[in-house]
């Protein structure tokens, strides 16, 4: 068990027997050497964000979920199949793929993180930066080299991202998966 | 829910110390039930703290006081109680487990309610109006927060509160008749001080001050914490009743009064001492010069409330008089000689008086805090 006041950003907690990640939390003390804790949480089962206060001796169920490294396999309409190192396949809507929906590709082997909750997965992670290719954008600014003019591309799975105005089609970029933003050419 | 059709109301206090908590959760059954259609319930775990402030209550375990219903709150809660409509949780203390779990049995959840504490402080508003889920049981509750901005809660006034002021003070008669009931006749052109607080040291530049003051000094103190400081610094040992002259200072030990007498105390002195939340709140509706003696926190916390309220306080006085108010009330707060300070702000009284009135309206047209947690519920 946790109290309130033990709560700290990246913890997982138990709300009324649903999982919840604890996005920020920040003690402020009232009364007689009373405090009141506000939260930012995220439900992990329907990604639903909303801040909510808690009181310094409020008891919660703290969580430790499982997490297992999968890849992606394939796609079973409506949906996506991961597998991990022992062939165990794990399934999951649109709706549950969360920050990893802008990077599914057929053929894709990036190494992804599948977090578990009472047996079941809820979400699934990508790498903190992963490459992709570029199949559409306008055609590079001449001369601009700097980076910091931005145009907008479009990637193999049809995902729109902001990439450098010097990428060209065909190109291989890395992005950041946390911030969805371009970081720079992967290298051949 | 709306005004017309609020149902019952369940105010759960527990008695920490003094008379806070129960004076604020006293004030808030009170107005529900003279005020809107409702039937209100005040549990509170330690009746002789009600007693005190209000003495028509009597040492029973239920009674009906001003049209609430009294509890006293067991350790061992029935499991048999009904929740109310409406629940109150008075700064934050936890509601028994049998009436939680009751609370999640009813059809429709009762609307829940943290009462916190009475801050100024920035991070209120951002707190104020929020729902909490119950971990286990997951029902929801707001915490509501009294304050001094629109982003809050408000302070407790009575409908008739202000009106009332102004006619006690309309009339010099009223004053003279309530000093009167306390067995004071007050001299010309003396100051009427009140003086409520906690243990102080700072007493003892206060009483040589005024002592040595070209303005004689009628101090009344409600017997309280502070007394002992008083006694100890006079070689005294006085008591309710007894009186004490010396140079321009006239002192008298009054009774602690009901919340109504209070309130006429507040409006016939010049300058109130109070302390705490509640008599810090009605000073502030009586309009006149006050000086808050804050409740004492681990590692100075109280300062920093002190300080979040005199920034918004002040604003509208002259930086001279700023600079003085913050400093007699820093110093009263730290126990320290605070004779400069007062003599200060004593030379600026007027205006002091005119801010206090100034204040008072500006707070009145936030709307009062029982109208909002009232609106607040669904």
């Amino acid at each position: 068990m946790k109290t309130g006041q033990e709560l700290r950003a990246g913890h997982v907690i138990s709300i009324d027997g649903q999982p919840w990640l604890i996005q920020k939390a920040e003690i402020s003390r009232s009364g007689r050497n009373t405090a009141v804790v506000k939260t930012k949480l995220k439900n992990l089962l329907n990604g639903y964000l909303t801040e909510t206060p808690y009181k310094a001796d409020d008891k919660f169920e703290d969580i430790v979920l499982d997490r297992k490294e999968v890849t992606y396999s394939y796609y079973a309409d409506p949906r996506y199949v991961f597998v991990d190192s022992d062939y165990e396949q794990y399934e999951l809507d649109k709706d549950e793929l969360g920050d990893m929906a802008p990077y599914i590709e057929d053929g894709m082997d990036d190494v992804c993180e599948a977090v578990f909750f009472e047996g079941k997965v809820i979400s699934i992670t990508p790498p903190n930066s992963v490459t992709r290719e570029v199949v559409y954008t306008e055609p590079s600014v001449r001369g601009d080299t700097s980076g910091k003019v931005m145009k907008p591309a479009r990637l193999t799975n049809g995902t729109e991202i902001q990439v450098s105005a010097f990428v060209e089609i065909g190109d291989k970029i890395i992005i950041d998966t946390r911030t969805h933003e371009y970081k720079s050419r992967a290298k051949d | 829910m709306t005004a017309n059709d609020l149902k019952t109301w369940d105010i759960f206090c527990r008695v920490i110390d003094n008379y806070g908590d129960i004076g604020v959760c006293w004030r808030l059954a009170r107005q529900l039930a003279h005020e809107y259609p409702t039937q209100v319930r005040l549990w509170v775990d330690e009746l002789d703290a009600l007693i005190k402030i209000w003495p028509s209550a009597i040492s029973a375990d239920q009674q009906l006081l001003e049209k609430v219903e009294v509890c006293v709150w067991h350790e061992n809660f029935d499991a048999a109680v009904e929740p109310a409509d409406v629940v109150v949780e008075a700064f934050a203390c936890n509601l028994p487990d049998s009436y939680l779990t009751a609370m999640k049995r009813r059809a429709i959840a009762p609307n829940w309610f943290n009462l916190e504490y009475l801050s100024a402080e920035d991070w209120v508003e951002g707190c104020h109006g929020l729902l909490s889920m119950h971990p286990q049981l997951g029902l929801k509750k707001m915490f509501f927060f009294p304050g001094i901005t629109t982003k809050t809660g408000g302070l407790i006034k009575e409908a008739r509160l202000l009106e009332e002021r102004d006619q006690f003070l309309a009339n010099p008669a009223n004053r003279a008749e309530f000093l009167e009931y306390l067995e004071i006749k007050p001299a010309e052109n003396q100051l009427i001080v009140s003086l409520f607080g906690y243990e102080n040291t700072a007493i003892a530049s206060l009483l040589d001050t005024w002592i040595q003051s070209p303005t004689p000094v009628l101090c009344l103190v409600p017997a309280s914490k502070v007394l002992p400081s008083i006694n100890n610094h006079l070689g005294k040992a006085l008591n309710q009743g007894d009186e004490h002259k010396q140079g321009s200072l006239r002192l008298k030990v009054i009774p602690f009064l009901t919340q109504t007498n209070y309130d006429r105390l507040l409006w016939a002195c010049d300058i109130n001492f109070i302390r705490g939340e509640d008599s810090f709140v009605r000073a502030q509706w009586a309009a006149k010069p006050f000086i808050w003696h804050i409740y004492p926190q681990d590692e100075g916390i109280h300062m920093i409330k002190l300080d979040a309220f005199l920034q918004d306080y002040l604003k509208g006085l002259s930086p001279a008089l700023q600079r003085s108010i913050t400093a007699l009330w820093h110093e009263w707060n730290q126990g320290v000689d605070c004779s400069n300070s007062w003599n200060a702000c004593l030379a600026d009284r007027q205006n002091w008086q005119q801010h206090g009135h100034k204040w008072c309206k500006s707070l009145s047209s936030l709307g009062d805090l029982v109208s909002n947690i009232v609106r607040s519920c669904d």
